[in-house]
C-alpha cells in the first residue's frame, strides 16, 4: 500500500510540467471563456457588462450560426468516412508490401508536416491556377470548375485538402494497429481456408476496433473545430456558404461588430456539442472492441 | 534496488524542474543587465506588407536621425497582411501587447479613440502641414488623432490604350457605360476584371455605388439610416451599374485575388477595374508602360451621381500607454518630416497630402483630381464596419448566384440596425 503510494507520487511528479502548461494555457482561458460568455465585451474596451445568458437567447436566432454549424456537421460526416477509409487503405497497402514500406509511410506522412494553413495556401495555388492551366492548355476540361467560387465544387476541395492533410496522421495509428495482429491468428485463419477479404473482415478489423475508436474519436474533435483549411482555402466563402464554426466564432470576435462575449458564448455551444457527441461516440465504440 | 532507482528517478525530476527554472531565471537577468539605458525599442505595426521595403528603408532613416539625437533606437517594422491586420491588431491591444505605433483606417478612428487607444496630436507640429481637407478626415470632436498616409481620390480604373482603339471615352452616364462594355466586346475585350476572391474587393462597388448615389441624391441617407429611419431599398438603383460589371466580367472571379487581379489588368486582359488608385504600385510593377486612368463610375442616367471617392484610407496612430510614448511621436512627426516626407510618399505613389509633399502626382492622380476641381467628388461615407464587411460578403454570394438582390436589401439593413444598436 505504502509503495503504491510512492509510485504514484512518482508518476504525478512527472505529469507535473505537462500539467502546469495544459492548466496556464487550456483549462484557465477555457473556464475564463465561459465567464466572459455572459458578458458583452468588445475585446477593445476595458470594461464590459454582464448580460447574463442573452447573447445564448440571441445564438438561438442567429441563422448564420446555425448555418455554419450544418456546413459543419456535413463536413464532419464526409470527413469521418472519406479520411478513415484512406487512411485505413494507405495503411493496409503499406503493411501488405514487402518492399518499400519506409517510402511510402513518410510520403504518405509528409502532409502531416505542413501546417494546414500552408497546404491550404498550396492547394489554393492549385485550384486556382495549376488546374485552369491543366484545363486552358491541355485540354483537361473536366478541371474547369469554379473550385472556389462554387459552394458545391468548393466543398469537394475544401474535403479534398482536409483528407491530404489528415489521412496521413491516421494512417500511422491504424498501422501500428495492424502491426499489433499476431500473426498466428491470420495464419490459422488461413490454413482454415479464409481468403484476403474475410481474413480482414473477420479477424484483422476486430481486431484494430481499439485504433478506429482514436482515430473516429481524433477526426471527430478536430473537424468540428475546422478552421486553417477553410481559412486559406475560401475564407468562407463566397459570403458564408463554407463558413465552418470556428470562422463563424473568428469573425464574429474579430471582424463586424467585435463582440469578444458573444463569440465566446457560440465557442461555448460549441463545446458543449463537441462534449456530446463524443461521449456518445466513445460509449458506443468501447463497448465492441475485442480484447484479446 | 527498485526503490533506489525510483528514488533516483524522482531526484533526477526534481532536479530538471528546478534547473529550468533557474535557467529561466539567468536569462532574465541577463537581458535587463545587457540593455543599456539610451537604447529604445519601437514597434511598429503597418498593414501594407506591399511597401515593406519604402517603409524599412523609411524606418532605417528615423533611426539614423534619432542616433544623431544621442537615442538608439531600434524600430521593429511588422506587416502582417491586410486581411488579417485588424484581428491581430485587435488581439495585440488586448492582449496589453499595443504596439506602440500602428495603421487603422481612417473610419475606425473614433471608435479606437472612444476605447483610449489613440494619442490626441492636435498639438503636434505635424497638424500643421495636412493639408485643410485630408485634416477633416482625421479629425474626431475637434482632435487630430492620426496621421493620414493614404489618401486618395478614387473611382474605375482604366487602360487609356484599350479606350483609345476602341475610340472610347470615359462615361458620364450608366447608358454610356453599358454603350462601353458593348463596344469593348465588339472589339474583343474583356470589359471588367472581376477579382473577387478577397471581400473587400467586391465591396469596392458598394462604396462607389453608394456614395454616389447619396451623394447625388438622397443626401441625407446615411444619417436617417444611423437614426433606423432608412432603407437600403431607397438606393436600390446601385444595383444596376453592379449588374452592368458582373455581366461584363472576366471569368472566374472568385478564383482571382487582388494583386493576381491588379496583374491581369496591366497585362490588358479587361480593359477596366474598380479599384482604387492604391492598386497602382502592383500595375506599374507589371507593366511600367500602362497607360491608366481613372474615372467616377455612373450609377444612373444622372450626371450629378457620377462622382469620384475622396477618402483618406490608411492612417498612422499612436497608442497612449506606449513605453516610449515620446519617441513613438517623434516618429509619427518623421512621417511628415519637412526633408524625408516627400522621397517616400513618392516612392509609395501616395497622393500628397500635406504641404511637405512637392513632388509632381502621377497620371492616374491627376485625371482624378481633375474632377476634385470640378467639384464633382464627395466625401468617403463612414458605414459601420459590421456594414461594410456584410456587403463584401453578400456582393460575392451575388456574384455567385447565391443570393439574390431583395435579399442584400433585407439583410444590410438589419445589420445597421444591429450596429446601431451595439454602438449605441
Amino acid at each position: 500500500m505504502h509503495s503504491k503510494k510512492r509510485e504514484n507520487l512518482t508518476l504525478m511528479l512527472f505529469v507535473t510540467p505537462a500539467l502546469i502548461v495544459y492548466i496556464i494555457f487550456k483549462l484557465y482561458p477555457a473556464i475564463a471563456g465561459m465567464f466572459y460568455a455572459l458578458t458583452d465585451w468588445n475585446g477593445l474596451n476595458r470594461s464590459y457588462h454582464f448580460v447574463g445568458i442573452s447573447n445564448f437567447k440571441e445564438i438561438m436566432a442567429d441563422t448564420d450560426y446555425w448555418n455554419s454549424l450544418l456546413f459543419t456537421t456535413k463536413y464532419v460526416v464526409v470527413m469521418l468516412v472519406v479520411a478513415n477509409v484512406t487512411a485505413l487503405m494507405f495503411a493496409v497497402a503499406i503493411e501488405s508490401r514487402a518492399k518499400g514500406r519506409g517510402i511510402f509511410r513518410t510520403l504518405f506522412y509528409m502532409p502531416n508536416m505542413i501546417s494546414m494553413i500552408i497546404g491550404g495556401y498550396m492547394w489554393s495555388f492549385i485550384f486556382t491556377k495549376v488546374l485552369y492551366y491543366l484545363a486552358d492548355n491541355w485540354g483537361i476540361t473536366f478541371l474547369d470548375k469554379s473550385w472556389i467560387g462554387d459552394p458545391k465544387y468548393a466543398f469537394i476541395a475544401i474535403i479534398i485538402v482536409s483528407v491530404w492533410g489528415s489521412a496521413g496522421y491516421l494512417m500511422i495509428i491504424y498501422m501500428a494497429a495492424l502491426q499489433g495482429v499476431p500473426e498466428y491468428l491470420k495464419e490459422s485463419a488461413s490454413l482454415d481456408g479464409a481468403n484476403a477479404w474475410h481474413r480482414f473482415w473477420k479477424i484483422i478489423f476486430p481486431m484494430i476496433q481499439p485504433a478506429l475508436t482514436i482515430c473516429i474519436f481524433w477526426t471527430l474533435n478536430s473537424a468540428f473545430q475546422v478552421f486553417d483549411v477553410i481559412y486559406s482555402l475560401t475564407g468562407g466563402g463566397p459570403g458564408r456558404v463554407t463558413q465552418s464554426v470556428a470562422i463563424n466564432i473568428y469573425e464574429e470576435a474579430f471582424s463586424g461588430n467585435i463582440r469578444y462575449g458573444y463569440a465566446t458564448a457560440k465557442s461555448s455551444v460549441l463545446f458543449l456539442i463537441i462534449l456530446l457527441i463524443t461521449i456518445i461516440q466513445l460509449r458506443i465504440m468501447k463497448g465492441k472492441e475485442q480484447e484479446l | 534496488m527498485k526503490s533506489v532507482r525510483r528514488l533516483l528517478a524522482l531526484g533526477v525530476a526534481v532536479s530538471v524542474i528546478f534547473s529550468m527554472g533557474a535557467c529561466a531565471k539567468n536569462e532574465t537577468k541577463e537581458q535587463q543587465t545587457q540593455a543599456p539605458v539610451k537604447e529604445v525599442e519601437l514597434n511598429v505595426m503597418m498593414s501594407f506588407p506591399q511597401y515593406m521595403d519604402q517603409w524599412e528603408t523609411y524606418c532605417k532613416q528615423f533611426e539614423a536621425k534619432m542616433e544623431e539625437k544621442g537615442i538608439k533606437v531600434k524600430v521593429n517594422l511588422e506587416m502582417p497582411s491586410s486581411d488579417q491586420f485588424e484581428s491581430v491588431l485587435q488581439a495585440r491591444i488586448s492582449g496589453d501587447d499595443a504596439p506602440d505605433l500602428y495603421t487603422l483606417h481612417s473610419n475606425n478612428i473614433a471608435a479606437y479613440a472612444k476605447a483610449g487607444n489613440l494619442t490626441d496630436l492636435t498639438n503636434q507640429p505635424l497638424t500643421g502641414k495636412i493639408y485643410e481637407n485630408v485634416r477633416k478626415t482625421v479629425t474626431v470632436d475637434g482632435k487630430v488623432l492620426a496621421v493620414p498616409i493614404e489618401s486618395q481620390a478614387w473611382g474605375v480604373l482604366y487602360n487609356k490604350d484599350i479606350f483609345e482603339k476602341c475610340g472610347l471615352k470615359a462615361p458620364d452616364t450608366l447608358d454610356e457605360l453599358k454603350n462601353v462594355c458593348k463596344v469593348l466586346k465588339e472589339k474583343g475585350y474583356a470589359p471588367f476584371m472581376l477579382a473577387f476572391q478577397e471581400q473587400w474587393v467586391p465591396q469596392l462597388m458598394t462604396a462607389l455605388t453608394i456614395g454616389g448615389k447619396v451623394s447625388g441624391e438622397n443626401k441625407d441617407w446615411l444619417e436617417r439610416m444611423y437614426k433606423d429611419e432608412a432603407s437600403y431599398e431607397e438606393i436600390k438603383d446601385i444595383f444596376d451599374p453592379i449588374d452592368v460589371i458582373i455581366q461584363n466580367g472576366t471569368q472566374r472571379p472568385m478564383e482571382e485575388g487582388s494583386e493576381a487581379g491588379s496583374a491581369d489588368f496591366a497585362n490588358g486582359k479587361a480593359a477596366m477595374y474598380v479599384q482604387g488608385t492604391w492598386a497602382a504600385q502592383t500595375i506599374m510593377t507589371t507593366n511600367p508602360n500602362m497607360n491608366m486612368g481613372v474615372f467616377p463610375l455612373p450609377i444612373n442616367n444622372n450626371k450629378d451621381c457620377t462622382l469620384v471617392n475622396l477618402s483618406t484610407s490608411t492612417t498612422l496612430g499612436v497608442y497612449p500607454n506606449s513605453k516610449n510614448l515620446d519617441i513613438a511621436l517623434e516618429f509619427a512627426n518623421y512621417v511628415l518630416d519637412d526633408k524625408d516626407s516627400s522621397a517616400l510618399f513618392k516612392s509609395c505613389s501616395f497622393n500628397p497630402l500635406a504641404t511637405v509633399h512637392n513632388y509632381e502626382s502621377s497620371p492616374w492622380v491627376a485625371d482624378a483630381s481633375k474632377y476634385v476641381e470640378q467639384g464633382r467628388s464627395y466625401q468617403d461615407l463612414v458605414l459601420p464596419s459590421a456594414v461594410t464587411d456584410e456587403q463584401g460578403k453578400l456582393l460575392q454570394e451575388y456574384c455567385v448566384g447565391a443570393v439574390k438582390a431583395d435579399e442584400i436589401i433585407k439583410k444590410l439593413d438589419e445589420t445597421f440596425k444591429e450596429s446601431n444598436a451595439f454602438n449605441k
